[in-house]
Formats: structure tokens, C-alpha cells, sequence
């Protein structure tokens, strides 16, 4: 299912530079904020204010994004637990090439824990993120990572052989005087 | 005749579907997931049952409101008959314009469901204005629901929902709408929904995991390498033989 354009888009995207909304989110907060008509600059001001102080991180075990200059909130979770990815598109983020990625964790609330706005390659975001989940790595793709498994799993063996040497030196320094 | 009435109809579809596709954005092609290539992947439509389904609804309710509308008009002309010449048009535009957009929307809302399941995830298109993508991997599903109405049942299609944890205020038991909760993905719609649900739950089975945000290493290593049992017996005979 995956075509050479795809893996194309896959190999050029990096989620971990991904750190400010492109600017096409403010024309799009501009034009949300136009449809309460008389009230524009009431409407817009909130929307300018997280427009210009919103960040994202990504890293390797998870994604922060912060935003806010009175009221600052920042929210941080982790790839694994992440239950599910919703990607939504209206027509006017549509004709923007803009889309909103909601993120659910298994939390109490209804609406998604994070909305992430502004991305541009939102479908490549959406399968990075979808890769991170737990149960969406096969045991092809797994194998990069079992690498690094084995090496920390090699840590109780590792104890094992020492403890074992160690009654070997034991016992044979105890067989000597006798 | 019924045939141009056919031929002229898919035209004007093809038409807007065309309109759908270029000025609003709406995308033709199924949703892809990102799979390896040993995995298979199976992405379908609603069964054609479920747009059955949908116009006997709309022809049900076209005859109630249409005949409110008729009879409301047919007092207000028996009593004045003025009144009731000058309300005629908007009344037959009250009567008519609405069903066409339904119509519309039905095939539209048709055209663009897709449900698309892999090995290890599933992917729910649905919307037209708003489209909305759903991923969700099987490891994370709490629970599956098939539920199917009488109506449904004459159609033959049922309709699959797909929870994972977590909770949402406004949602009823047993009553998972999509709209209101996102912790949900709802397979609407389809002819086979038992074989939906026992493919989801075979797959549920062979999860050892809560669901919950455990880590995959944890049900991955449980159990002792060779190497370490060698160990392990290595020492043991070593301290019965001191």
C-alpha cells in the first residue's frame, strides 16, 4: 500500500523539527475570527496571542506543545500512550492545505488531550505519530529497535554471569586449603 | 424514459462529485495506513444496504413533513383563500428544495465513508464539510459493539463500534455516538459486521496487554532468555557442588 511518493514524503519529514505553526494557521484564525463579523478583534485577539506563542517539541518518547502569554498551559504526554489519532479537515483548513491532529490518551475527558494546528504535512505527521503507538509496529519494524532491547536485556545476564564467576572463584579458592 | 431520468441524474452526481473533488478538497481515493508489506489491508464502503437504509428514512420522513406541509396549506386555503395562493410557492419550495439537498448529502455522505482495516490498526473516513480520520490500533480497543435496529436488520447491515479507554460526559450507555465522544470509532453500516467483529477480536486475543499504555517490551521479554537459564543452572550446580 505504501507508494514510492509516500516513503518519498516519509524520508523527508521530521516531526522533531517541527516547532512553530506555519503561518498560514494565522490567516486561518483570521478568517475563523471574520465570521463573528462586527466582533472580529475580540475574536482574533485570543486566537493572535496563541498563534504567536505556540510551540510544539517533539522528541523521541513524546510531544509537548505550550502556548499563552497571560493564562500559559502547556501540555506534554508520551507516543505509547496515545490511544487514538484523529486527523479532521474542514473545507476552509481544506483550502489552506491546513488540519487539525487531535490527540487522545486514555484520559476522562471527551475532547482530545491535544490539538495540534498549523502542520503542514499533516498526513505524515499523523502516520509518525501512528508509528509511535503501541501496536502499530510490526515485528518487521520492530527489529531496529530490538537492538537496543537486547543490549538493556543483557543486563540481568550479564549480573548472572558475574554472580556466577564469582562462587566459581569462591569455591575454587575454598577447594584449595582444604 | 427512466433510463435518461437514470443517465441524467448520475450526470448531475458525476458533476458535483466532480465540484466535491476539485474546488472543496474532497479526497476520491481511499485512506492509506502506513503498513509493512507482508500486511494486509482491506478498505471498504458502507454496504449498499446502508444507503437503502438511509433513502427509505428520507422517503419515510419526506411523506410526513410533505404532507404536513399539504395539509397545513389546505386549511389556510379552505379558510382564506388569498393567503393561502400567496403562501403556495413557498410552500412547494419548503416541499421540495430541502429532500434535494438530503438526497445529495446521502450519496455524498455515502461516497465518502471509508473504513479501512489492517493487521494492526483500523482507519474510519467519514464527513463531507468536516472530514474527520479516526486511527486507532487494535492493541488500544476495550471493547467492540454491534448493534442493529430493526430497520437495520431488514436491510441487512448492522453497525460496529470500536471504544477505546477513556471517557466522555455526554455519551449514553450502550449509545456510542461518534460526534459526542472521541474515544469511539463506529463502522456504520456494513453487511458483514459479526465477521468485522470477530477479525477485531481475534486480534484483541493475541494482545497480551491492558490496552492501557503498557509497554510492548513488557509483555515481550516476560519470560527468561536460554542464555540466562543457562546461567542460572550454571550457578545452581555450582553452589550444591561447594
Amino acid at each position: 500500500m505504501t507508494t514510492a511518493t509516500e516513503d518519498h514524503a516519509r524520508m523527508t519529514f521530521d516531526a522533531t523539527s517541527i516547532q512553530r505553526p506555519d503561518t498560514s494557521l494565522a490567516r486561518y484564525y483570521g478568517l475563523v475570527s471574520l465570521l463573528s463579523g462586527p466582533f472580529f478583534p475580540i475574536a482574533f485577539l485570543p486566537f493572535y496571542f496563541k498563534y504567536i506563542t505556540l510551540r510544539y517539541k517533539f522528541d523521541e518518547s513524546g510531544v509537548s506543545m505550550s502556548w499563552g502569554i497571560l493564562f500559559r498551559r502547556e501540555i506534554q504526554l508520551t507516543y505509547r500512550r496515545i490511544q487514538d489519532i484523529h486527523l479532521t479537515r474542514n473545507i476552509v483548513q481544506r483550502w489552506m492545505g491546513l488540519a487539525t491532529v487531535a490527540i487522545q490518551t486514555a484520559s476522562g475527558s471527551a475532547g482530545p488531550e491535544m490539538s495540534i494546528e498549523g502542520v503542514l504535512q499533516a498526513n505524515e505527521l499523523r502516520d509518525y505519530l501512528y508509528r509511535q503507538m503501541r501496536g502499530a509496529r510490526g515485528e518487521t519494524e520492530a527489529t531496529s529497535d530490538d537492538s537496543t532491547q537486547s543490549e538493556s536485556s543483557d543486563e540481568p545476564l550479564a549480573l548472572l554471569r558475574e554472580i556466577r564467576d564469582l562462587l566459581k572463584d569462591n569455591s575454587s579458592s575454598e577447594g584449595r586449603p582444604s | 424514459m427512466s433510463q435518461q431520468v437514470e443517465q441524467v441524474s448520475k450526470w448531475i452526481y458525476g458533476g458535483l462529485w466532480g465540484v466535491m473533488t476539485g474546488w472543496f478538497r474532497v479526497p476520491a481515493q481511499p485512506p492509506a495506513l502506513p503498513s509493512s508489506a507482508s500486511e494486509s489491508i482491506e478498505s471498504f464502503k458502507p454496504a449498499i444496504g446502508f444507503l437503502k437504509y438511509m433513502k427509505f428514512q428520507f422517503w419515510v420522513w419526506l411523506f410526513l413533513i410533505d404532507l404536513t406541509i399539504l395539509i397545513v396549506e389546505l386549511i389556510i386555503f379552505a379558510n382564506e383563500p388569498g393567503v393561502g395562493l400567496a403562501l403556495l410557492v413557498p410552500a412547494v419550495f419548503v416541499a421540495i428544495a430541502p429532500d434535494i439537498v438530503v438526497y445529495l448529502a446521502m450519496h455524498l455522505r455515502y461516497d465518502t465513508t471509508w473504513y479501512v482495516l489492517s493487521d494492526r490498526s483500523l482507519r474510519i473516513r467519514r464527513g463531507i464539510w468536516i472530514i474527520h480520520e479516526t486511527t486507532i490500533t487494535f492493541e488500544n480497543i476495550q471493547n467492540v459493539t454491534v448493534r442493529q435496529g430493526p430497520l437495520q436488520r431488514w436491510f441487512g447491515i448492522a453497525d460496529v463500534s470500536i471504544e477505546t479507554a477513556g471517557g466522555g460526559g455526554q455519551q449514553q450507555q450502550g449509545q456510542g455516538n461518534p460526534w459526542q465522544s472521541s474515544h469511539c470509532g463506529l463502522i456504520e453500516g456494513v453487511a458483514d459486521a459479526n465477521r468485522i467483529r470477530d477479525l477485531i477480536m481475534s486480534r484483541l486475543g493475541e494482545s497480551q496487554s491492558a490496552g492501557l499504555g503498557d509497554e510492548d517490551e513488557a509483555s515481550r521479554s516476560k519470560s527468561w532468555s536460554t542464555e540466562q537459564v543457562a546461567t542460572l543452572r550454571e550457578i545452581r550446580d555450582l553452589i550444591a557442588a561447594t
